[in-house]
Order: structure tokens, then C-alpha cells, then sequence
């Protein structure tokens, strides 16, 4: 039995499982092949796909946080101390910018690029309560949904607390002054009362969910279902197919000299 | 205050052996990787580049993560279950609080050595895959860490089964080895999947390397021992106050730290219930 919970949007929905293994082929894919053009292509497709879902907005300053830092580091190790490089560019001292470090920079910060945008992209796009029902019907342990579903909204309250923590110690006359002791008092003044009512608010969870059945063994039933259209599942299987296939490929093209395959 | 939720169940015993073996193979995924990307990795990563050894290991990590987890997830009582979240959280909030004080650490697993402490090496292990998985979903380069993670919280909870955190200087030292074993065992994710370290001051460090002319695994591994240690000694010290800042009827209702005498101090008097 479907709730109709989705029937009322208009589009066809897609499925959290081939979402996932879009973005995670597409990431094997890129990998296994190893050529910075399609690493282009990839993460110029994920930032189309995230503009047309109206999520580019978060997605894009999410992935320059973490590739932004990478990708500098990438530059500035290999671009001026890459010893395997032959074709050398320029040279002052220690350093030598080589042809093949620039290159080899270009390759995995594209090809880190691609893999970080695809992934952003399934995980802003995903329902969080799809992605969990979906996985209480397959065969995997139902603490994993839990623990995903309840870290995500963890996330957002314990900011909140954080917050008035730290307005209560301050009317209590916590003052951070500059010197690294009066910091750490004041992180000690913070984290104490936060870890505490943390562990303590687990204690009365878990015995709320003990009393639910939550550590029971079994089956479980979900009110929410997730419509699995078979052109998604037939997508799914075909995707699992290329990656593996690339994969292959990869493993049978460069398997290393000297090892017994 | 009674808490039924707390006791350790008994599986059945085939069902034990089945998980045991599974935690076995994951440990066993985990390290072969390792020792085939060291044996095997590319005298010259110009050519065909670290595509092969990114494969493997992200194959071999995650694999073996994934094993931990479904061995150990599904025997966690509910109330150590109920905390991966709240050690999830306190990794990042934790760790930006710590970015907040201008110290130069990145540190980053206080809440999975947290409940290592308090939940045993088998929580310790699942909270740190989980973290990195559930992390990947706001950061995915996390994702390829989730072994290294594992092991982070695996050992803590095996230095706290063994008294280290009984006396308070032994717990950074206790972090310090684990450290040592967790920087080199993540050095070739760091490596062939990423082909270097974010952030400037680890990179320079591998450029020191680099220029001296070493090969990549070898300088990012020299650049882990010289950072990691450091950085899981200050979170074992961390941990080890928190352990001891919360209150002595919290800590002991957890079996784990009851049975091991985990942390030094007498257990609260029993309430009459």
C-alpha cells in the first residue's frame, strides 16, 4: 500500500537508492578512468543538474569550502616539488614546476572536483525520511537509518543549545579574554554542560526506544513507502554494470608489474 | 534509577560466531589493503596515475568499514546506539569550538573516543566508521577516512579496557601511539585518492618531503606521523576530562566502564532499586 504522500507532486519521483548510484558510479567512473576532460564534464553536469533542482545556492558554496583548500594544496605540491617530473618549466632553488606536476595537480583536482560535486548533489537533493524507509526494507541494520536520521536533526538542536549554553554562562560572568588559559576555560565552561545534557537526553531516548521495540529483532514495517519504478531499478542495475565494468577495466589496465594477478 | 536498557544482551551463539567472523574479515579488508597499496604503489605515479590505487583503496577501506559496521551495529545496545549520534555531533561541534581557540589541531574525534571510553572498542569502532559515513553527507571527502576512523575509536576503546584512562597522564600517550597507527594506516587514501593533504600547513610539510625526494605515500606518511600523533594525544586528554567532568552516576551506568574499571574512582553507591 502506497500513503499518498507523493502522489500529489507532479513530478516523477526519484527513487534515494538511484539517486545514490548516479552520484556513486559517476564518482567510480571518473576514478577508474582517470582523464581530466570527463572529470570536466562530470562536475559540470552535477553543477547543471544542481542549478535545475534549485539547490546550486547551497551546493556550490558547500563544495568551494572543501575544494577550495584541496585543490590550492593540490597546485602548490605538485606544481613545484614533483621529483618524478622530466619536462621541467622552471626552477628556483628546491623547487621545480615540472610539466607532468602540473598535469598530475590538474588531473586529481578535477577528478577530486567531479567526486565532490556529485556527492553534494545527491545529498542536498535526497529526502531524508525517503533515503531512511528506503533502507528499513532492505536487509540493512535498522540502527544505521536511525543514526542517520537522528544526526541530521541533531545537528541544527544542538547548535541551538550551544547557544543558550553559552548566553547562561555568560550571565553567570564567563568573559574569553585573549590568553589561550582564559579561552580554554571558557571552552570548558561550554563543552561540559553540552556533553552532559547530550549523554544525559541519550539515557531517556534510549530507554523511550527500548520501550518501542526499537532493539527487537525482526522484520520492521514502515508507514512510508517509497515508490521503485522498474525503469529506475533496470537504471540501477545498468549503472552497477558500467561502474564495475570501468573498474575492470582500470584494474586489468594497470595492474602493477611484479605482483602475481 | 533503574536502567534495563543498559545490560549487554546475549546473541545467539551461531549468530555470535557469524558476526565475529564478519568483524574478522573487515579488520582483515582493511589491513591486506593497506599491505598491497604499500607493496604495490607506482614507482612513477606520472603515468596511469593513482587511478588503480585510488580504486583499491577506497574498495578495500570501505569495505572493511562496512563489515565492521554490520557486524557490530546490530548487537549495540540501544543505549550505545542512542550516543553515535551524540558523538557524531560532538566531532564536529567539539571540533569547532577547539578551531575557536586558534589552536593549531584539527581535531576531529573527540565524541568517538568519548564513547570508547565509555561504551568499549566494538562502539568505539562503529561510531567511527558511522561518523565518517553520516559526515559525507555535508563533506564526502570524509567518506574514504571511515577505516581510519574506525580504528581511532577501536583503539581508545581498547586503551580504556586496559586502565589507560585510570590515570589521567597515561591518556594522551594511550592517543599518541593510536595516532601514530591511524596516521599511517590513512596516509594512502590521503595519497592516491586525494593525491595530497587539505590545508597549507600539512601541505607544506609534504612539500618539505617531496623536495627531499620521496615518493608521495612515503611523504604524506612522514607528514601523518608528524601531525597525527600530536593531534589524537590532545583529543585523548580532551576525552579523558570530559570522562571525568561528567558526573560519576552518568559514567558508571555504562557496563562497559562498571566492568572494566575504566575510569579510577569508586562506583556511586548502588541506589535501592
Amino acid at each position: 500500500m502506497t500513503l499518498g504522500h507523493r502522489d500529489y507532486d507532479m513530478r516523477p519521483p526519484l527513487h534515494p537508492f538511484t539517486a545514490l548510484t548516479a552520484a556513486a558510479c559517476a564518482a567510480v567512473v571518473t576514478t577508474a578512468a582517470a582523464y581530466s576532460p570527463l572529470s570536466v564534464a562530470v562536475a559540470l553536469a552535477a553543477v547543471f543538474l544542481a542549478v535545475r533542482r534549485g539547490v546550486a545556492g547551497r551546493v556550490l558554496p558547500a563544495a568551494a569550502v572543501i575544494l577550495a583548500p584541496l585543490c590550492l594544496s593540490l597546485l602548490v605540491l605538485h606544481g613545484l616539488f614533483f621529483p618524478e617530473g622530466q619536462t621541467v618549466l622552471a626552477q628556483w632553488g628546491p623547487a621545480r614546476v615540472t610539466a607532468e606536476g602540473l598535469g598530475f595537480a590538474l588531473e586529481l583536482g578535477t577528478r577530486n572536483t567531479a567526486c565532490v560535486l556529485v556527492f553534494l548533489l545527491f545529498s542536498f537533493t535526497v529526502s531524508v525520511p525517503d533515503l531512511v524507509s528506503a533502507l528499513a526494507g532492505r536487509r540493512i541494520p535498522p540502527q544505521f537509518g536511525f543514526v542517520l536520521a537522528s544526526t541530521l536533526t541533531l545537528v541544527p538542536a544542538v547548535a541551538v543549545r550551544l547557544d543558550r549554553i553559552r548566553q547562561a554562562q555568560e550571565t553567570r560572568g564567563m568573559v574569553v579574554r585573549r590568553g589561550l588559559l582564559s579561552r580554554l576555560g571558557a571552552l570548558r565552561l561550554q563543552m561540559v554542560p553540552l556533553v552532559l545534557a547530550l549523554i544525559d537526553d541519550a539515557g531517556s531516548r534510549a530507554q523511550a526506544l527500548d520501550a518501542r521495540g526499537f532493539g527487537s529483532r525482526g522484520p520492521r514495517t514502515s508507514y512510508r513507502e517509497v515508490a521503485d519504478p522498474p525503469a529506475q531499478r533496470r537504471f540501477r542495475a545498468a549503472a552497477l554494470l558500467f561502474a564495475a565494468a570501468a573498474v575492470v577495466w582500470r584494474i586489468v589496465a594497470s595492474w602493477p608489474v611484479g605482483v602475481p594477478s | 534509577m533503574s536502567q534495563p536498557a543498559l545490560t549487554i544482551t546475549a546473541p545467539g551463539q551461531a549468530a555470535g560466531r557469524r558476526r565475529r567472523l564478519l568483524e574478522i574479515a573487515g579488520a582483515a579488508a582493511i589491513a591486506a589493503t593497506y599491505i598491497f597499496l604499500v607493496l604495490t604503489q607506482p614507482a612513477d605515479i606520472a603515468n596511469g596515475p593513482a587511478s588503480f590505487s585510488a580504486l583499491v583503496a577506497l574498495g578495500g577501506f570501505l569495505l572493511g568499514a562496512v563489515l565492521l559496521i554490520v557486524a557490530v551495529l546490530p548487537v549495540l545496545p540501544t543505549s550505545t546506539v542512542v550516543l553515535i549520534p551524540v558523538a557524531l555531533v560532538l566531532n564536529v561541534v567539539l571540533g569547532q569550538l577547539m578551531g575557536g581557540t586558534g589552536l593549531p589541531f584539527y581535531i576531529d574525534a573527540i565524541g568517538t573516543v568519548l564513547i570508547a571510553v565509555l561504551a568499549g572498542p566494538a562502539a568505539g569502532a562503529a561510531t567511527g566508521a558511522l561518523s565518517s559515513i553520516v559526515w559525507s553527507f555535508f563533506n564526502p571527502t570524509v567518506l574514504p577516512f571511515a577505516a581510519g576512523a574506525a580504528l581511532i575509536g577501536f583503539l581508545a576503546g581498547m586503551a580504556a579496557r586496559g586502565g589507560l584512562f585510570r590515570r589521567f597522564y597515561f591518556a594522551p600517550i594511550a592517543g599518541f601511539v593510536t595516532g601514530i597507527l591511524a596516521g599511517v594506516v590513512s596516509a594512502p587514501i590521503a595519497a592516491f585518492v586525494f593525491g595530497g593533504t587539505s590545508g597549507l600547513g600539512t601541505g607544506a610539510i609534504v612539500s618539505a618531503f617531496r623536495a627531499m625526494g620521496d615518493t608521495l605515500l612515503a611523504a604524506i606518511t612522514k607528514q601523518a606521523l608528524i601531525s597525527d600523533p600530536m593531534d589524537k594525544a590532545i583529543v585523548f586528554a580532551i576525552a579523558a576530562l570530559l570522562a571525568y567532568a561528567l558526573p560519576r552516576r552518568t559514567t558508571f551506568q555504562f557496563p562497559f566502564v562498571r566492568r572494566y574499571r575504566v575510569l579510577a574512582g569508586k562506583a556511586p553507591a548502588a541506589p535501592d532499586a
